[in-house]
């Protein structure tokens, strides 16, 4: 479903990855374990093809980034739910548009639109916010959004980029709940962490990178 | 704004080249060469010539002047009260052929090559045919000159146009930036986010066109410049104005885009 296989990604501060192996199964929920600028994110990027590697290669459900072109690249990350750190909310406009933002570019029919965005923003408990802007919601509740944002799209693998680091143990705790809801669902998630203490208390899949490299 | 006011400067300019060349037009229909007729020649010799000058490639039309016509005009022209017959007993100006030349011979080259086809012919020689050499040579000259000036500005002013429509674009994609790497992630593909942005820079730039063409036409109405007969206005240089803009709002937003996404 998602193989990494010996990517290197360089970067001209000598900094990036080498001899990344990784692969997801459908369903797996997997931890990305490392010390702060281990590469952890690079990885994620990798995946969702904001980096491409330099040497070796990426396989996310039949693309290849040895076969594909640039151009498929958005068709990519249409599989894909992404979950950031700092959230990327859309500040302009409210929770409701900042979800269906994500069928809206991708062309998804206007009737169909609401449906999914309204079953989006109930999967992630915020229905009764759905009218708020982004600035009016707590930190955790705009990372509730950003998790609907990346569902709406019935992606077959969430990744989550630090998804907890900016909120508190409790939140982080809700949060981590609602991976666990999705992944029981059927969606794969990849969690980039250095909260040691979450993946502790789990039984999960854990990956660990260091110095540039996975060490399974 | 910047927009119109490079547009407003595109306008001048191609109200200046449009009247330049009507101008030049204007000129180039009055070069004409005259050939004067001996008195002796009968009406069947002058009709032969006739027929051979009209005959010369770059002739388009030919006119008789008699001998009666060419005092009646000359004393239009100097509004001489002087009546000749009086002076000398005679009328001393000789019949004509008023020669019309062909567009492409509208030239010092072409005129001289019309006027010696017409010398060559017999019973005319080479002083019998005129043409204002001198003055023809000099304002091809000056239109060489002038043309080319006109084309620098216009080259220039239009690039300028089209850098500030470019320009406006790039700090629209910079403002979006943020939204533009969110549409990114989310699986939007190029075109989805660049058609705005063209749509944009296409209304920004039909927008500066019409502002521009309603700035002109106050323009010349205020300055009364139309009233000179020499310089003339037409509702097709607005349209082509508004068009112009358009253009350059869809090469604009496509160099910035192009250049930044």
């Amino acid at each position: 479903m998602v193989r990494i296989h010996n990517a290197c990604v360089r970067y001209r501060n000598n900094d990036g990855l080498e001899q990344i192996n990784l692969e997801i199964r459908r369903g797996e929920f997997i931890y990305l374990v490392g010390p702060t600028g281990a590469g952890k994110s690079t990885v994620l990027k990798l995946i969702y093809m904001e980096e491409l590697p330099d040497e070796g290669h990426v396989m996310v459900d039949n693309f290849d980034t040895r076969e594909m072109s640039a151009r498929e690249i958005p068709y990519v990350r249409r599989k894909i739910g992404v979950v950031f750190q700092d959230f990327k909310l859309l500040d302009d406009r409210d929770i409701f548009e900042n979800v269906a933002f994500v069928l809206r570019v991708t062309g998804v029919r206007r009737k169909d639109i609401k449906r999914r965005t309204l079953r989006a923003l109930a999967d992630v408990g915020l229905s009764h916010k759905s009218r708020k802007m982004p600035n009016e919601l707590s930190g955790g509740e705009q990372q509730r959004v950003s998790i609907a944002r990346a569902i709406v799209n019935d992606p077959f693998i969430l990744l989550a980029d630090e998804p907890t680091g900016n909120l508190d143990p409790t939140t982080a705790v809700e949060i981590m709940n609602i991976f666990e809801k999705l992944n029981a669902r059927g969606t794969a998630v990849l969690m980039a962490t250095h909260n040691y203490e979450i993946v502790n208390n789990s039984a999960k899949r854990i990956v660990s990178i260091k110095n540039g490299r996975t060490l399974n | 704004m910047t927009i119109t006011i490079s547009l407003v400067l595109t306008g001048i300019f191609l109200i200046i080249t449009i009247n330049l060349n009507r101008f030049v037009e204007d000129l180039r229909s009055r070069v004409e060469l005259e050939v004067f007729l001996d008195d002796s020649f009968d009406e069947a010799k002058i009709k032969s010539l006739s027929d051979k000058i009209r005959s010369i490639a770059g002739v388009e039309d030919l006119t008789f002047i008699s001998k009666e016509m060419a005092i009646l005009e000359y004393n239009n022209l100097f509004k001489e009260e002087t009546d000749y017959f009086e002076v000398l007993g005679y009328n001393p100006l000789p019949a004509s052929f008023r020669v019309k030349l062909k567009y492409d011979f509208r030239t010092a080259q072409g005129a001289e090559q019309v006027s010696n086809a017409i010398h060559s012919l017999p019973d005319i020689s080479p002083d019998d045919v005129a043409f204002r050499r001198e003055a023809l040579v000099k304002f091809e000259k000056y239109i060489r000159v002038a043309i080319g000036i006109d084309l620098i500005v216009g080259c220039i002013v239009c690039l300028s146009a089209l850098l500030l429509v470019s320009n406006s674009i790039k700090l629209i994609i910079f403002s979006k930036s943020s939204l533009i790497h969110t549409m990114k992630l989310v699986g939007a593909t190029n075109f989805f986010i660049r058609m705005p942005l063209y749509v944009q820079g296409t209304v920004q730039g039909i927008l500066g066109g019409l502002f521009a063409a309603l700035i002109l036409l106050s323009l010349v109405k205020i300055s009364g410049i139309e009233v000179a007969s020499l310089i003339t206005i037409q509702w097709q240089l607005y349209m082509l104005l508004i068009c112009f803009g358009g253009v350059l709002g869809i090469v604009g937003s496509s160099m910035a885009v192009r250049h930044y996404l």
